[in-house]
C-alpha cells in the first residue's frame, strides 16, 4: 500500500515543533501583520532575522522550504515585472521606447519580492512544523470564544476533523477508480478540453457513490457512539503552553515592536 | 438477567430503499416478526445470506432503527422510546462492516476518545479509558499512529477499542470481518473471545463464516427477516440440507469429513483441522474388513492440478506470457516518506498459467500487477526519463526487464494502450467502479475505449458474449442500471467489462473480497470458466491460502518486496513453517496432512479438497487390504 504523506508536515522532535499549534498560529498572525507593517528594508530585515531564527529551530531543511515559494514563482515573478515597468514616478535609469525603468522601480520590485517570500516562508514553517491534526486543534481552541455568539466552533472541528481523516481514504479511492478506468482504455492525458472533461465523468459518479456510502456509514457508526452533539460533550485533547510558548511570544512581541518603532523613526535612519 | 429481547418484531424500510449493508439485496426488505432474546454474557451467532435481515437486527437493537410493530427490550430499557436511546447506546456497541468508515479522527486516540467525549466523561477518565481499551484489544503501542497506516485487522480492533471505551455491556460485530483479510479476521475474533470470556461482554456476532459462527455459545439462522434455525453451533452448522436451503455453507472441515462419509470412510464430523484429522484417523483405525470393501475410489473423478498445468501451460508461448527481471519500485522516491514497493522481483508466469500471487498488505503484491498493464512504469518507460549520470565509482542499477504478452515494457515506444487491451486487470471491489446509465454501457465501456472500428452489431455480440460468460443473461439485464443491481451481480458486470475486449492476461485483485462463502466459490468457478476458454492466463492475488490451494497451477508468495518462492501449491504448503515465518497461513487440508503426518499417517496431495480426500480414501482401502494390521499398529505408535 503506497504511504500518503499528506499535507507538508515534516516530522521531527524541534522546538518548533513541540510548541502549542495555538502559540504558533498567533505567531504567525503576528509575523504576517508586521511584514504589512514594515516600509523599509530595516523593518524587513528584522521580520528575515526572525524567520531565520525560527527556521534554524524548527531543524526543517532548507530545501523543503524552498519548495514552497517554488509554488508562487510565477506569481512572484509576474508582480516583479509589473511592478519593474509600469512603476510611476521616480527617477528614470533607463528609457527605451515606452518602457522606463526607474531607481525606485527597482527598489520597490526587490522589496515586494522579498516580502511576498518571506510571508510564504513564514507559513509554510507552520505547516511544516504542525500537523494538520493539531492545527485543526489549535484552530478549535482560538475560536472557542466565538461560542457565545453561537457561532458552532465545536462542529466545525469534528468537520475539519472528519475531513482530514477522509483526504487520504478518498484520495486512495480515486486513484483506485482512476487505475481501473485506465486498465479499461480510458485516457485521461491527451484529447480536446471536451474529451478530457468527458473523460471525468467515469470517475466522478463512482466516487461521488462512494463518497455518500461512506458518509451514510459513519453517520450510522458516529450515533452509534453516542454522537449527538450536545452540552455533555467533554474535550479529551487539552492544549497547554510551556516555556517553549512564552519564549515564543516574547520573539512575537519583540519583533511587532522593533517593526513598529522602525515605522516611526524611519526617517531618521534614512 | 436478558441482555436483548425481541418480541414479535417488524420491521419495514418505508422509502422502499436498500440496506446499507454493503452487498444488500435489491428488494426492499422486512423482518416479519421476530422473537429471540440474548442472555447477558452470551455469545450469540447471526448467519444469514445478504438481505435476510441481519444488519437490520443489529440496527434495531440499538436504535438506529425503530421497529414498525412489536416490542425491543434492551438492559431493561424500551428501545422503541427516544428517550432511552441514549442511555441504549451506551449499552450496546456496534462495530460495522468497513473500518476505514467508522473512525472519526486522524489519531487513534482521538478517534477512541470519540466516544467518551460524547457521553460527558471527565477529562482525566478518558485517558484511563483509552488505556484500558488499547490495552483490552492489543493495540497499545499504536496510540498515537495513524488510522491509515494500519492493517484492516489492526483498524478494526481500533474500531472495537472505540466502542469498548464507552464501556459497552452488549456488542454487536456486523459483518466485521467481511473485509479483513484471514489474518486480520483471526485477529478480531481472538480479541472478541476474549471480550466476551473475560470482560463479560454480551456478544451479537453477524457473520457469513461458519468458522466464525463456531466460536459462540449459540447460532442462530435467518433467513428472509425470520429466524429459521437456532441451537449450539454444531447443532446448527451440521444441517447441511437445511443450510443449503438458507443460502449457506457448512464449514469447510465439516464438508471434507462428510465428503469421506459419502465415499465409504465413516468420518465424524469435525469442526477444526485437529478435529478433523483425529475424526479420520479415529476412521482409519477403526476400520474393518466390511468397510473397506465399501470404500469408494475414483480416480478419474479426481482433478489433479499438475495434470490441469501439463494440459493448459505452454511453455515458450509469448501470448499470455509475464517474465520480469529485477523489477523495483520506490513510492515517494528522495523524501522522508520513500518506500521499497518492490525491491528485485524476479518471476516468470507462463502462459496458460492459474497463478496465484500471495501475500500481506504491504508485501509488493498489489504493487507487482499494477506494472502488469503499466499502470506504473518501469522507470525507463516514462516518457520523461533521463538516464542518470554515474558518479565516479558508483556500479549502474541493473537493469530491470518486463516482458507481457510479448511487449516490452521497459521500452518509452511500446503502444501502453494496446498493452492494456491485451492484458485486463481486475481491481479490488471491482463494482464500485460502475458508472454508466446501463449495465451495457458499462461492459462497452473498454470496447470503445481501445477500437472505434466496431460496428454497433459487434460491440453487442461482444457485449452479449461477455456477461454470457460471467453468468449473466444479456436480455434481462443489460437495459437496466448497473446500480439495480445486487452486489453479487455488480461484480460480475464488473469483470464482464474488462473481459470484453478478450485480453490474453487476466489479472485479478482479491476477486472474491468481501463476498460470502457461496459467493466466493461461484467467483472461483467463472474464473475457471473464462481461464478454459476466454484468456490464456489468469493471474489472482489473494489472501486465502484455501482460495490459492484449490484452484492455481502456480503461485508466488511475496514478501517486504520480494519473492520467498514461486512453486506449485503442493510444494509451497509442504514448506508451511516458511509460510508462517511471514504471517501467512497453510490451507485447511495441508493442516489435516500436517496432523495426520504426527500420527504416522501419510498422504501425499496437492491440497484440494478433491484430491485429499481421494488420496485418503485411497490409503484408507490400501490399507485395508491385506496389511491393515501392522500398518494400524504403526500409526499408533508413531
Amino acid at each position: 500500500m503506497r504511504e500518503v504523506s499528506f499535507g507538508q508536515y515534516y516530522p521531527s522532535s524541534s522546538f518548533v515543533h513541540k510548541c502549542d499549534p495555538r502559540a504558533k498560529i498567533l505567531f504567525l498572525i503576528v509575523y504576517i501583520v508586521a511584514i504589512f507593517l514594515a516600509q523599509n528594508f530595516y523593518a524587513l530585515g528584522a521580520c528575515a532575522a526572525v524567520f531565520a531564527v525560527i527556521t534554524i529551530f524548527s531543524g526543517v531543511p532548507f530545501k523543503s522550504l524552498l519548495r514552497s515559494v517554488k509554488a508562487i514563482l510565477f506569481l512572484l515573478l509576474f508582480t516583479a515585472v509589473l511592478n519593474l515597468f509600469f512603476y510611476q514616478g521616480g527617477t528614470t535609469l533607463v528609457q527605451w521606447g515606452f518602457i522606463r525603468i526607474a531607481k525606485e522601480a527597482i527598489y520597490a520590485t526587490i522589496f515586494l519580492a522579498v516580502r511576498l517570500s518571506l510571508l510564504v516562508l513564514g507559513s509554510s514553517i507552520l505547516t511544516l512544523t504542525t500537523t494538520p491534526v493539531s492545527l485543526t486543534d489549535g484552530i478549535e481552541s482560538l475560536l472557542s470564544p466565538l461560542k457565545w455568539i453561537r457561532f458552532p466552533v465545536h462542529e466545525l472541528a469534528l468537520i475539519m476533523s472528519i475531513a482530514l481523516r477522509f483526504i487520504p481514504i478518498l484520495t486512495d479511492e480515486t486513484s483506485r477508480i482512476m487505475n481501473a478506468q485506465k486498465a479499461r482504455g480510458a485516457d485521461f492525458e491527451t484529447g480536446s478540453l471536451l474529451q478530457r472533461v468527458k473523460a471525468i465523468v467515469p470517475i466522478l459518479i463512482p466516487l461521488l457513490i462512494s463518497a455518500f456510502r461512506r458518509a451514510d456509514e459513519l453517520g450510522d457508526a458516529m450515533d452509534a457512539r453516542c454522537y449527538s452533539g450536545s452540552k455533555v460533550r467533554t474535550k479529551y485533547k487539552k492544549l497547554t503552553f510551556t516555556w517553549r510558548d512564552v519564549l515564543l511570544f516574547i520573539v512575537c512581541i519583540g519583533l511587532l515592536t522593533g517593526v513598529i518603532l522602525l515605522k516611526i523613526y524611519t526617517v531618521a535612519l534614512i | 438477567m436478558e441482555a436483548v429481547k425481541f418480541e414479535n418484531v417488524r420491521f419495514a424500510y418505508k422509502d422502499g430503499g436498500e440496506e446499507s449493508d454493503v452487498f444488500s439485496s435489491e428488494t426492499a426488505f422486512a423482518l416479519s416478526g421476530v422473537n429471540f432474546s440474548v442472555e447477558e454474557g452470551e455469545f450469540v451467532a447471526v448467519l444469514g445470506h445478504n438481505g435476510s435481515g441481519k444488519s437490520t437486527l443489529a440496527r434495531l437493537t440499538n436504535g438506529l432503527l425503530t421497529p414498525s410493530e412489536g416490542k425491543i427490550t434492551v438492559m431493561g430499557l424500551n428501545a422503541c422510546e427516544e428517550e432511552n436511546l441514549f442511555e441504549i447506546r451506551k449499552q450496546v456497541g456496534i462495530v460495522f462492516q468497513n473500518p476505514d468508515n467508522q473512525m472519526v479522527a486522524s489519531i487513534v486516540e482521538d478517534d477512541i476518545a470519540f466516544g467518551p467525549e460524547n457521553i460527558g466523561i471527565p477529562r482525566e477518565e478518558i485517558g484511563e479509558r483509552i488505556a484500558f481499551a488499547l490495552n483490552a484489544v492489543g493495540m497499545s503501542e499504536f496510540r498515537f499512529s495513524t488510522p491509515s497506516r494500519l492493517s484492516g485487522g489492526q483498524k478494526q480492533r481500533i474500531a472495537i477499542a472505540g466502542v469498548l471505551a464507552l464501556k459497552p455491556r452488549i456488542m454487536i460485530l456486523d459483518e466485521s470481518t467481511a473485509m479483513l483479510d484471514p489474518k486480520g479476521r483471526k485477529e478480531v475474533m481472538d480479541v472478541v473471545v476474549k471480550l466476551n470470556r473475560e470482560e463479560k461482554i454480551t456478544v451479537i456476532l453477524i457473520t457469513h463464516f461458519p468458522e466464525e459462527a463456531m466460536l459462540a455459545n449459540r447460532a442462530i439462522v435467518m433467513s428472509r427477516g425470520s429466524i429459521v434455525m437456532q441451537g449450539t453451533p454444531q447443532e446448527v452448522l451440521f444441517r447441511a440440507e437445511e443450510l443449503e436451503k438458507y443460502s449457506l455453507t457448512l464449514p469447510k472441515s465439516v464438508k471434507i469429513c462428510r465428503e469421506l462419509t459419502k465415499n465409504g470412510l465413516p468420518v465424524e464430523d469435525g469442526l477444526t483441522a485437529d478435529a478433523a484429522a483425529e475424526n479420520i484417523l479415529r476412521a482409519i483405525q477403526k476400520m474393518d474388513t466390511e468397510t473397506v470393501e465399501n470404500v469408494k475410489t475414483t480416480w478419474a473423478g479426481t482433478r489433479l492440478m499438475e495434470d490441469c498445468e501439463r494440459n493448459t501451460v505452454k511453455q515458450d508461448e509469448e501470448q499470455g506470457r509475464i517474465y520480469c527481471e529485477n523489477l523495483t519500485h520506490v513510492y515517494n522516491p528522495s523524501s522522508p516518506f520513500a518506500t521499497y514497493a518492490l525491491n528485485g522481483v524476479d518471476l516468470e508466469i507462463r502462459s496458460g498459467d492459474f497463478f496465484g500471487i500471495i501475500g500481506h498488505t504491504g508485501s509488493g503484491k498489489s504493487t507487482f500487477v499494477q506494472h502488469l498493464n503499466a499502470l506504473l512504469k518501469v522507470p525507463c518507460a516514462e516518457k520523461k526519463y533521463k538516464e542518470k549520470k554515474l558518479k565516479k565509482g558508483e556500479l549502474p542499477n541493473k537493469k530491470p526487464v518486463l516482458r507481457v504478452n510479448g511487449y516490452d515494457l521497459t521500452d518509452k515506444t511500446t503502444d501502453f494502450k494496446e498493452l492494456r487491451s491485451k492484458v485486463g486487470m481486475v481491481f479490488q471491489y471491482p463494482e464500485y467502479q460502475l458508472f454508466a446509465e446501463t449495465v451495457f454501457e458499462d461492459v462497452a465501456f473498454g470496447l470503445k475505449n481501445f477500437g472505434n472500428a466496431f460496428s454497433e452489431e459487434e460491440t453487442r455480440f461482444a457485449v452479449k458474449e461477455a456477461l454470457k460468460t460471467v453468468g449473466l443473461d444479456y436480455d434481462s439485464i443489460a437495459r437496466k442500471s448497473p446500480f439495480e443491481l445486487s452486489g453479487g451481480q455488480k461484480r460480475r458486470v464488473a469483470i464482464a467489462g474488462v473481459i470484453v475486449t478478450k485480453p490474453e492476461i487476466l489479472v485479478l485483485d482479491e476477486p472474491a473480497a468481501g463476498l460470502d462463502p457461496l459467493g466466493k466459490e461461484e467467483i472461483m468457478r467463472l474464473l475457471h470458466n473464462i481461464h478454459k476458454d476466454w484468456c490464456k492466463t489468469v493471474v489472482v492475488v489473494s489472501h486465502d491460502m484455501d482460495e490459492i490451494a484449490e484452484n492455481c497451477t502456480r503461485a508466488a508468495v511475496f514478501s517486504e518486496g520480494k519473492i520467498l518462492a514461486v512453486d506449485t501449491p503442493r510444494k509451497l504448503f509442504e514448506q508451511s513453517q516458511r509460510l508462517f515465518n511471514v504471517g501467512l497461513d497453510v490451507p485447511l487440508t495441508a493442516k489435516i496432512v500436517e496432523r495426520l503426518k504426527e500420527q504416522g499417517v501419510a498422504i501425499e496431495c496437492d491440497y484440494t479438497t478433491a484430491d485429499f480426500v481421494e488420496k485418503t480414501l485411497c490409503y484408507a482401502k490400501t490399507i485395508g487390504a491385506g496389511t491393515r494390521s501392522t500398518k494400524k499398529g504403526g500409526a499408533k505408535n508413531a
